[in-house]
């Protein structure tokens, strides 16, 4: 048994864990549910050995666990999977495998035993891992967690704690990762999985732990309860639930249109085939799909940082890009709050005369947009990285609304966002699509109930080729077949 | 601003206090030594002024490696650049007999700029178009230009006389004026001051600047957000290679008046200390060169009158580069205080951002 006792652990004057009493026994999935910032990853650190509490002890079949200490969890059997994949971007696959359990321990390093270990694992859980040698830098977000679950579970640990592992995973992959992790329940492990997807926690949990605030509010068993009732044990207050999809189809004038999009990699394998689309003003165009089926090329596109291999891009009016990956594309993270909002061009311009920069208007501007899209920062001079996920996501998308485009193509902006959060940038955007607004917004996503929720109109993009859905198509089932790559 | 330049004095000390019990176990004592080296470096007007002479070129070339560091632009090549404005120097400003001083003056100080502009130019050329890594193209042109040097001063620049291998001296006109002779004191030290005012202005208060920060920062968000990163990156070279050449024909207009081989004993090297040690901040080049330019100066009074070999004084610099590299590191120490000062939620678990050079 996994139990934790009063861990205590702060951060500055932030109690992030307070007195939290947890435990999970073998052979059970135990969901740990919470918002941003309730200190559901942090317990999780502590109980990896990646951070050391402040008070209280974590103990494994009456062992107590060495604080702090990541090796002695590994050694003790817990693997962890973080929220922000840990890869070595410039490694291959198997070079970032060779970390974990298969390594045989030998002086030599055999990659090759280590891949086709890595392969069969992959192949026991139902997926392919991409050839020898391919680097980690210019892989999917899901394919870099199913890496990160696969280099967890070489360990062949007793215990394996997720953060979040779902959320990058599409209606198609996400079965098949439930069906996974009742397996390895199956094998009489413990498996602690954190995630704020209600449903989810529902549907494979034996019990359930929320967190609010670093605090333990409750503790019970899906029969006990239900999504509503955790919705507001995590939230406190009641539920915010993002408003009906506008389906709106008197779109006003073409925004934005492709045009027969074609791009293939270095070595010739064609990545993007001829997609074509427009989005009108006052329209939000979903394009769902599975992780890795061009969708990060078609935002690279877009957003003029890549070159086409053929056809046309036209786009009357200002564009802002959200990329998906936050920490790596959207954001500076060593640099501070309001450089990274004068990081748009549009934003910085307004703070610029003649090639000046001036830093007070610039701090004037970010104040407003902390206020205005409820950034929670102590001042405009925090640096971005010290931010939580919330709050580096309104940060990304009050940049992308305070540059007033005519279109926003935005990527995979809710991933890792609790519910309160996704509502918040849902009315946001739904806002900047609204007949006051008048923009359009291109949302590219792998998390179809999002799109469900708030695009008017469908798109399906799979081996990189766009299909349109019929207006009235909202079957979720038959929409995960489609992203699956199901022809009609 | 304040502790940025206080941390480095710290550090100082300590490299001072480790240094003393080195000199106690050779059985010299560490008070006399500092004290003929503060003497030899601070102890009299002219030492001063020496002292500022020795620290010119190092903010010049510090200057260099802070702006492209700036920018996560590796130029090692700052001693090349500064030897081909120095040969731009010193081969036009021996055909300006017949010139206004103060045109004179310029047009050597512009030649040497656009020698350096050049030759970082090509490594950031290199970089932006042919994705050569800047650090093996700066070093190369290194002994190109150190080379060239040599050859020059052997073949077309080399005295009349044909006896040395050095080129004759600059038009009287071409070079910089000394003040209260005969202290060396010139307006090359001034230029060197307001160049580090103006980088300053030019990182942190300009648009391009912050371009320049947000590449270094992170090249791929700059991307995203519309940076041109090939013609920066070729501009910042560019200007990285003029500051250092600029050095170089300062140097030939007031203190050498003619090119010989060897003509920097590796300033461009040294800056990179200067730079970190300043982190990279071009107002704390100024005090960062100074310290390095008295150590240097100072080195020659202590062997004087203690007997100790100068090359000890590169022991101290090394041992000051070190320590104040452990005393903390730039890129981390922001990150951290806001963690662990500040932060309310998850966002403690987030690991800092490492800043590596992009190979």
């Amino acid at each position: 048994m996994l139990r934790a006792i009063a861990i205590t652990k702060r951060f500055g004057r932030t109690l992030a864990l307070d007195h939290v009493d947890f435990e999970a026994r073998p052979g059970e999935i135990h969901a740990l549910v919470g918002e941003n910032g309730a200190g559901k990853t942090t317990l999780m650190n502590v109980l990896a050995g990646s951070l050391a509490p402040d008070d209280g002890e974590a103990i494994l079949d009456e062992r107590p666990l060495l604080a702090g200490s990541p090796r002695a969890a590994l050694a003790a059997g817990i693997a962890a999977v973080h929220q922000s994949p840990m890869l070595f971007e410039r490694m291959t696959w198997e070079e970032n495998l060779a970390l974990g359990g298969f390594d045989t321990g030998a002086e030599r390093l055999d990659l090759a035993a280590v891949a086709a270990r890595g392969r069969a694992l992959a192949a026991k859980l139902g997926f392919e891992l991409p050839p020898s040698g391919t680097t980690v830098e210019n892989r999917s977000v899901a394919e870099r967690v199913r890496l990160e679950v696969l280099r967890a579970l070489s360990f062949n640990p007793r215990v394996l704690i997720l953060d979040e592992p779902t959320s990058v995973l599409a209606p198609s992959e996400l079965a098949a990762f439930l069906d996974l992790l009742r397996n390895l329940r199956g094998e009489g492990r413990i498996v602690v999985l954190i995630t704020h997807k209600l449903a989810e926690a529902m549907a494979v949990a034996d019990r359930i732990t929320v967190l609010r605030r670093g605090r333990v509010v409750a503790r019970t068993t899906p029969a006990e309860t239900s999504e509503e009732k955790l919705a507001g044990l995590m939230i406190g207050e009641v539920v915010i639930q993002p408003e009906a999809a506008a389906t709106k189809s008197q779109a006003g004038a073409t925004v934005l249109q492709v045009e027969n999009l074609k791009l293939d990699d270095h070595t010739g394998r064609r990545i993007l085939d001829g997609l074509s689309f427009r989005v009108a003003a006052g329209e939000i165009v979903g394009i769902a799909g599975v992780d890795g089926n061009g969708q990060t090329e078609l935002v690279e596109l877009l957003a003029g940082v890549r070159q086409s291999s053929d056809g046309k891009i036209i786009s009357s009016g200002a564009m802002a890009v959200i990329p998906q990956n936050r920490d790596l594309d959207g954001l500076i993270l060593d640099m501070r709050l309001w450089e990274n909002l004068i990081l748009a061009r549009p934003l910085r311009e307004r703070v610029t005369s003649h090639g000046w920069l001036n830093t007070a208007r610039a701090l004037e501007l970010s104040r407003e947009l902390i206020d205005r899209f409820r950034i929670r920062a102590p001042g405009p001079d925090t640096i971005a990285g010290a931010l939580s996920g919330g709050n580096r996501q309104r940060l990304e998308v009050a940049r992308a609304i305070a540059s007033q485009p005519r279109i926003i193509v935005a990527h995979n902006i809710c991933r890792g966002l609790d519910l309160a959060a996704t509502a918040e940038v849902h009315r946001t955007i739904l806002d900047f699509a609204s007949d006051t607004g008048g923009g359009a917004v291109l949302l590219i996503s792998s998390d179809l109930d999002e799109l469900l929720a708030i695009c008017g109109r469908l798109l399906i993009i799979s081996r990189g080729k766009i299909r349109e859905t019929s207006p009235g198509e909202r079957d979720p089932e038959r929409l995960g077949l489609l992203m699956a790559g199901a022809r009609d | 601003m304040l502790s940025s330049i206080a941390k480095p004095f710290a550090a100082l000390l300590v490299a001072a206090a480790l240094i003393s019990i080195v000199l106690a176990a050779l059985g010299a004592s560490p008070l006399g030594v500092f004290a003929a080296l503060g003497e030899g470096a601070f102890g009299s007007w002219y030492a001063c002024v020496d002292t500022l002479v020795k620290s010119t070129p190092l903010i010049f070339t510090g200057l260099a490696v802070s702006i492209a560091f700036s920018g996560a632009l590796w130029n090692i090549g700052a001693d090349g650049q500064l030897t081909i404005g120095a040969i731009a120097a010193g081969a036009i400003g021996t055909h300006l007999g017949g010139f206004p001083h103060s045109l004179a003056v310029a047009i050597v100080l512009i030649a040497g700029a656009l020698g350096g502009a050049a030759w970082g130019g090509v490594a950031g050329w290199l970089r932006a178009r042919r994705d050569v890594n800047e650090v093996i193209s700066t070093i190369m042109l290194n002994f190109v230009a150190v080379q060239m040097l040599s050859w020059m001063v052997h073949g077309p620049l080399m005295e009349p006389s044909r006896a040395y291998p050095t080129s004759s001296p600059i038009a009287s006109a071409a070079q910089l004026d000394f003040y209260f002779a005969p202290s060396r004191v010139n307006l090359g030290m001034l230029l060197a001051i307001l160049l580090a005012a103006a980088c300053y202005m030019l990182l942190f208060n300009t648009s391009v600047g912050f371009e320049l920060r947000a590449m270094g920062r992170n090249r791929r968000a700059a991307t995203f957000f519309g940076v041109r990163i090939p013609a920066l990156t070729v501009w910042v070279m560019a200007l990285s290679g003029a500051l250092a050449g600029l050095g170089g024909a300062v140097q030939v207009s007031a203190i050498s008046h003619r090119l010989y081989e060897k003509l920097s004993p590796g300033w461009g090297f040294e800056a990179i200390a200067v730079a970190l040690v300043a982190r990279l901040n071009p107002l704390g080049i100024i005090p960062a060169a100074i310290l390095f330019g008295a150590l240097d100066n100072g080195s020659q009074a202590m062997q004087r009158t203690q007997g100790i070999s100068p090359e000890l004084v590169q022991v101290i610099q090394g041992l000051v580069i070190l320590i104040i590299l452990a005393f903390d590191t730039p890129a981390w120490s922001g990150l951290r205080e806001n963690i662990f000062g500040a932060s309310n939620d998850d966002a403690a678990a987030v690991p800092p951002v490492a800043e590596m050079p992009d190979a």
